[in-house]
């Protein structure tokens, strides 16, 4: 029985995969990894924000390989409109 | 395998002088020694009368010696990230990031970064070229320092290489790339790797001892138990305490008498060498200076 379940599950899976062409899914996916770009950013080079960290200086060697990552993430920062609607929009907060 | 022996001790209580001597003594004993100073001051220079540098030269047979220049360290590390950059980004942004990497070697933490960075390298590979590595470290709250931060490096390092992880899987799923190796990634885990091996030497009891050297007085005494209390939370055992400066037990008038004519000699040299400057001198006391007796050196200061 449980087998049937997930082959019907899994059926439904692939249809939603299949036709969502660069849809939702990819959005999600590039807010998610953005988040994480931004977190990673800001504990490497916090220290140039002013937050020194055990890490600074050895995460000063990171600077070279990550200067494309840090534009994206500059202009991100700048074109900011609101934290909380990024991060939390996806939940339903509303009491 | 080395011994790593750590000599600590409130400044002045003849750390130098005793580190020295030690590692004299191993060197005697036919033990291939590495003594390293991570000092600012670099007395060890003074007490050999010899300029030890940057590179490890010979002292005496069996001894090597060694001093650490945290903000030359400092300098190379950034100057390999540098020369690093030329070759990957253009010219205008090569210009942006100096700036920042200038920036960078004055922040607070540059220094005690590069001065362990440093300590660890000398620690991971002279280890088996050496019988015995003794540092001279700085007054005590450095000391301490140096012992928690594998730990905490390593820790944070992990953190780091993880989510590192966590986006390079993130970007294959979006463009697809699966053969390239990031390279980010590559250095956190190299970094955390190292980290981890400080960390197993460190917390090997057999391999590192700390040695503290103090006076039979009441402030060195007050500072070693507080040193003691606080490395014992990061189970690290000093196993040795070295007392310096113990007066002759039959001390006659000639040994005083010997002291005195040497201070003489010492006060002229102080009086030619920093001419027209004001002095203010204070008697040695034949007690304990504490809150009773604080107020005896008071009158001196009269200006």
């Amino acid at each position: 029985m449980n087998k049937i379940k997930k082959i019907i599950t899994d059926f439904g899976l692939f249809f939603k995969g299949a036709t969502d062409f660069k849809g939702r899914a990819y959005e999600m996916l590039e807010s998610e990894r953005k988040i994480e770009m931004d977190n990673f950013i800001l504990i490497c080079f916090s220290d140039q924000l002013g937050m020194p960290l055990p890490t600074s200086y050895y995460t000063l060697e990171l600077l070279p390989y990550l200067v494309d990552e840090i534009q994206d993430w500059d202009k991100r920062m700048g074109n900011r409109k609101s934290v909380w609607e990024e991060r939390w929009s996806n939940y339903d907060l509303d009491p | 395998m080395a011994k790593i022996i750590f000599y600590g001790g409130k400044g002045g209580v003849g750390k130098t002088t005793c580190s020295t001597a030690n590692s004299i003594s191993y060197a005697e004993q036919g033990l291939k020694t590495l003594l390293v100073s991570t000092d600012p001051a670099h007395s060890i220079s003074d007490v050999l009368g010899m300029k030890i540098g940057k590179k490890i030269i010979k002292l005496r047979e069996n001894l090597d010696g060694l001093e650490i220049d945290p903000e030359y360290e400092a300098e190379l590390y950034v100057n390999k990230i540098r020369e690093n950059m030329k070759t990957i980004l253009s010219n205008v942004i090569v210009e942006e990031i100096n700036s920042q990497l200038d920036a960078a070697m004055v922040s607070p933490g540059t220094h005690e970064s590069a001065l362990f960075d440093k300590i660890s390298d000398i620690i991971i590979d002279k280890f088996d070229e050496y019988d015995i590595i003794i540092f001279d470290t700085a007054p005590t709250g450095h000391t301490l320092r140096i012992f928690t931060l594998p730990n905490l490096l390593e820790g944070w390092m992990g953190s780091l290489a993880k989510k590192r992880r966590t986006i390079v899987d993130m970007n294959k799923m979006v463009t697809r790339e699966n053969d390239k190796k990031d390279p980010v990634l590559e250095i956190l885990e190299k970094r955390q790797k190292r980290f981890g091996e400080i960390k197993k030497i460190f917390n090997d009891n057999d391999n590192v001892r700390i040695r503290f050297v103090l006076n039979a007085e009441r402030l060195p005494i007050e500072e070693t138990k507080k040193a003691i209390k606080m490395l014992s939370q990061f189970n690290i055992p000093v196993d040795t305490l070295v007392i310096n400066r113990i007066m002759p037990d039959d001390i006659g008038l000639d040994f005083w008498e010997k002291k005195k004519a040497q201070e003489i000699e010492y006060l002229q040299d102080i009086e030619n060498e920093f001419k027209g400057k004001e002095f203010i001198k204070i008697p040695m006391l034949d007690v304990d200076i504490n809150k009773s007796t604080v107020d005896r050196l008071s009158k001196f200061f009269n200006d």
